[in-house]
């Protein structure tokens, strides 16, 4: 028996936990899409609706989702590997917090002043820069001053770009 | 790190103490939102009149683009902010007469919700046509339409821009709301298939199809205002040329918040004046096709006027058009 | 041919004056600096930059802004190169063996290449625009919208191509592009289609967000994960410049690039953007051992930097002979050229001859100067490279952020990029390539529009794309569109029946 026939033989047993999550993963997305297009009208051929391309691309991404996680039952591939939730939570929560912070924000009950760039900027790299494994706190705060200072520079100043700078501060 | 901050934040705040305190409105630079990209129609009267503006007031107006949904993305944020005359908005026909219409879940109300300042300019608007096109004049271009509606295909840059509005009053005047309507992403697109001969005709800004026409290679029937622009001085207006009800300009007009300090008004309707008189400014205008506005529709009233009007006389034809 | 000689000369007398000149460095000067940002692409540095040119005449403006323009695209490339983020659709395609070969210690060839086919690609195009680009206007209105679209089904049967590993996966990768595409607001109807309510969304998910956070972020995140992967960047930095081997390699893609590059960008519906894409499909194809590509391979460099820039030249053919801007950034000229009193038209030619010939001999300034401040420039930009990533990928961040932000001036975009990095990360774990899907979302919004634009014009019937009389043009790219999915799938599935259980 060839080592191909041992390995039919085995039956179907999910080869690639990559491919099988990238699957599933595939059919989620387009039925979250399907049901959120649901009201859409579809239209006729001559008059095509808002609803026709969305519907049919979330179909198309469902079945090729599908057959992904049906591939993985048959051939091997990688394996899933770990997260790194760090990364995540500190990089793009820095992101976030530049968003959140540098025109101020409301949302139901929570407020966020408007801060500016001035603010926004040293505190995106002093989170996000805790990412890092090797980070060196002191070097750290000296970057995050000294990085959104030329950013201020540049772009406020020499390319005067409408970047709120301190509207808490200076008036601008 | 907070020290290092507010070390630098204090220092430069030193910088700007100077000239601050010396006198009234406007102690800072002043934001001018346009709802629109960076180097569109509405962005390039912007920047011109703003430019001059900058200089009457002895502060800078800085231009902020905040594009999206037809421009009533700008106009919203504008019109929420403080009403302290720092935030104000270059707006214009669509943004300010036909979004009520067109937006249902609009979060401004341009009638009774906001302070407007005055109107900047207008730009009159042409029927144009496929070169190939059968009507020769515009009361064969009527005659025709109404007797092929479901043969005739007009293009439009999009849902709420410029052309799609003006476009869909000719066809509510018309009485034929059902022309099958080609959708572009843009004036250029749909001006492209026009000049190939893909579709039959659209309306849109003398800015846009003005090179078009002098070089032959698309047709205009008639402009949509009460006189003739030195622009193209052969073509009639619709007065003229037999379908007097379709009069609509594009216009662009500056507006804020409601509850703008009487001081800060003033001065804004005082500054776009003298731009609007200034020769250089008003050549930079004049050259785009522009029609200065009257002396009356630069002061608040009589733009609230003007967007009232225009308001009236779009509803109908877009509230019946079919959307939604 | 003589006509053309006499136009160049009328160009070059008034292009090589000192002040024009200098202008033409210094726009290529800051158009690259700023344009080498990671998250300030060739839109955003070109709406920056707009103001500075205000107080010029408009000769000398023009001069200054295509020289920025020039710039910017070739600091995108960078950008694609060093640190793996496409500035623009037209980038995207470098980063996939760029970056590769930014991670072999090859940073400053791989720029250099770049640099080098772009000056060539950028002579040819410009002197095609000079000879031929009036006759060349009317294949531009040869193109309605059921040509573009299968133009567009073309493209997406490229991208194929661009899979590293599972076809499949590609596939998916492109229907998710599609799908994304689909959100915003419907141009015909005005409905918000999958927007949930936000008002970010109702104008589509925006390139630059999306790329950024695919590309950029993600990137950052995947690279915060092993940091021995991130390390070789650093411990090898080999030769700086491109020596005869390479140049060697790399002188048939330039050729095949500039060709293919410089045909799609002619053509008014944004068709440059197939350019790098048709290229590296191309080099692919042809190579003698394709599994190279992907990998580092210098001809996937060489072939889509010269059809990007040789496309992006001959984006001005429609624009100056048609007045009609092609994409976004020609858009932004046409803008850039009203405020100064110049309205594009297929009359600027006669009636403002120094104007328009001097704008195309300062094409070629424009190019050598590229070619004269990147080649020294390379030796820096790699040293970057050796800056201990913990501080980088912050500052990679900012600009993000920074540029971003400044592109709509919408906070809330920052906040979505982010999500899209955290997509991004979910897409790499889960083996998935980015590339297609950005190709997809790029099409998808062209393809929709003119699939109903055709169906409207033609009332419904599909006949209209294979209709061999009336639309030849339509009926042949669907061809070629069928013959390329041919080729790209029968090697894989034949391989894949002998591979089955071989592991």
């Amino acid at each position: 028996m060839s080592l191909n026939q041992i390995e039919r033989a085995q039956g179907l047993r999910i080869r690639s936990t990559q491919d099988f999550a990238g699957g599933l993963f595939m059919i989620l997305l387009a039925i979250g899409a399907y049901v959120f297009s649901w009201e859409l009208p579809a239209g006729t051929l001559r008059q095509l609706g808002p609803g026709m391309l969305p519907k049919a691309f979330a179909a198309i991404c469902g079945l090729l989702g599908l057959m992904l996680s049906l591939s993985a039952l048959r051939y091997h591939g990688e394996k899933l590997a770990g997260w790194s939730w760090r990364g995540i939570f500190f990089a793009l929560g820095g992101a976030c917090l530049f968003g959140l912070t540098i025109r101020g924000f409301e949302f139901g009950p929570i407020r966020v002043p408007a801060l500016g760039l001035m603010v926004a900027g040293p505190l995106l790299i002093f989170f996000s820069g805790l990412a890092a494994d090797d980070r060196k706190l002191p070097e750290l705060l000296i970057f995050a001053v000294a990085m959104s200072a030329a950013c201020i520079l540049l772009f406020k100043y020499a390319l005067s770009l409408p970047i709120p700078l301190a509207p808490w501060l200076l008036g601008i | 790190m907070k020290k290092l901050v507010l070390g630098l934040a204090a220092a430069t705040a030193l910088a700007f103490a100077g000239g601050a305190q010396a006198q009234g409105y406007p102690t800072k630079p002043i934001t001018m939102i346009v709802p629109f990209a960076a180097g569109g129609p509405t962005d390039i009267i912007a920047r011109i009149v703003a430019d001059n503006m900058s200089k009457t007031l002895g502060q800078q107006i800085v231009i902020e683009n905040v594009a999206g949904a037809g421009g009533t993305t700008g106009i919203t944020r504008a019109v929420t902010a403080a009403p302290d005359g720092y935030t104000i908005a270059m707006g214009h026909l669509g943004t300010f007469s036909a979004a009520p219409a067109t937006y249902p879940g609009l979060k401004y109300d341009p009638i009774n919700g906001m302070q407007t300042i005055g109107l900047a300019g207008g730009t009159p608007i042409l029927i144009v046509a496929r070169k190939s096109f059968e009507p020769k004049d515009l009361k064969e271009f009527v005659a025709y339409v109404k007797a092929n509606t479901d043969k005739v295909n007009e293009a439009h840059a999009g849902l709420g821009s410029v052309s799609w509005t003006t476009c869909t009053l000719l066809k509510g005047i018309l009485g034929t709301p059902k022309i099958n309507a080609v959708a572009y992403r843009g004036t250029g697109p749909a001006l492209n298939d026009l000049v190939s001969g893909q579709v039959d005709f659209m309306c849109d800004q003398i800015v846009s199809v003005a090179e078009q026409v002098r070089a032959n290679t698309i047709k205009a029937y008639a402009i949509a205002s009460a006189q003739r622009s030195p622009a193209l001085p052969d073509v009639p207006t619709t007065k003229e040329a037999g379908l007097p009800d379709y009069q609509i300009e594009a216009w662009n007009g500056i507006a804020g918040p409601k509850g703008m300090p009487k001081e800060a008004v003033d001065k804004l309707v005082d500054a776009l004046n003298k731009a609007l008189n200034d020769e250089g400014t008003k050549k930079r205008l004049l050259d785009l096709g522009t029609v200065l506005p009257t002396a009356e529709e630069r002061t608040p009233a009589g733009f609230a006027a003007l967007i009232k009007r225009d308001a009236d006389k779009l509803t109908p034809a877009l509230s019946a058009a079919p959307k939604q | 041919m003589m006509e053309t000689i006499s136009h160049l000369s009328l160009g070059f007398g008034v292009a090589l004056t000192l002040k024009n000149i200098a202008l033409c460095f210094a726009g290529c000067l800051v158009g690259t600096l700023i344009g080498v940002l990671p998250g300030v692409g060739p839109i955003a540095t070109i709406s920056i930059l707009l103001p500075i040119t205000f107080g010029l005449d408009p000769t000398g403006a023009l001069i200054m802004l295509a020289g920025i323009y020039y710039g910017a695209q070739y600091g995108g490339s960078t950008t694609a190169i060093l640190v793996n983020i496409p500035g623009e659709a037209t980038s995207v395609v470098t980063t996939l063996d760029g970056h590769q070969m930014a991670k072999q210690g090859r940073a400053g060839i791989a720029l250099g290449i770049a640099a080098i086919g772009s000056f060539f690609a950028g002579c040819v195009a410009t002197l095609i625009i000079a000879a031929l680009g009036a006759p060349l206007t009317k294949m531009a209105l040869l193109f309605g919208p059921a040509e573009y679209f299968s133009l567009m089904v073309m493209g997406l049967c490229f991208a194929v191509v661009l899979a590293r590993g599972s076809i499949l996966k590609a596939f998916c990768m492109i229907m998710l592009g599609l799908l994304f595409s689909t959100v915003g607001t419907d141009l015909e109807t005005g409905q918000e289609r999958l927007t949930f309510g936000v008002a970010s969304l109702s104008d589509g998910i925006d390139f630059s967000v999306l790329a950024m956070g695919v590309f950029g972020f993600a990137e950052v995140l995947r690279n915060l994960e092993n940091p021995e992967a991130r390390d070789v960047v650093k411990a090898k930095i080999g030769r700086l410049l491109p020596g005869w081997e390479d140049i060697k390699q790399a002188a048939a893609p330039v050729l095949r690039g500039t060709f293919v590059g410089g045909i799609l960008g002619i053509l008014p519906g944004n068709g440059a953007v197939l350019g790098p894409f048709a290229s590296y499909t191309m080099e692919k194809k042809i190579a003698r051992d394709p599994s190279r590509f992907g990998k580092g391979a210098i001809e996937g460099v060489a072939g889509p930097e010269s059809a990007n820039n040789a496309g992006a030249q001959t984006a001005f053919i429609p624009l100056l002979t048609l007045g009609i801007p092609p994409n976004a950034v020609m858009a932004l000229m046409v803008g850039a050229m009203t405020i100064h009193g110049i309205i594009p038209g297929p009359q600027v030619m006669t009636r403002n001859p120094e104007l328009f010939w001097g704008m195309v001999a300062s094409m070629w300034i424009g190019n050598l100067m590229l070619l004269v401040i990147n080649l020294p420039l390379v030796g820096m930009w790699v040293k970057l490279l050796q800056v201990p990533y913990r501080l980088m990928f912050p500052a990679i961040l900012i600009f993000c952020c920074i540029g971003i932000y400044s592109v709509n001036n919408q906070p809330l975009d920052v906040a979505f990029t982010a999500l899209f990095g955290l997509f991004g990360y979910l897409l790499i774990k889960l083996g998935f390539e980015p590339a297609p899907m950005l190709l997809g979302f790029v099409l998808g919004k062209l393809m929709e529009e003119k699939l109903r634009q055709a169906l409207i014009i033609s009332r419904g019937s599909f006949y209209t794309f294979i209709d061999y009389q009336e639309r030849p043009i339509s009926l042949a790219l669907l061809i070629v569109a069928v013959l390329v999915l041919a080729i790209a799938l029968l090697p894989a599935i034949s391989k894949k029946r002998e591979e089955v259980f071989t592991e």
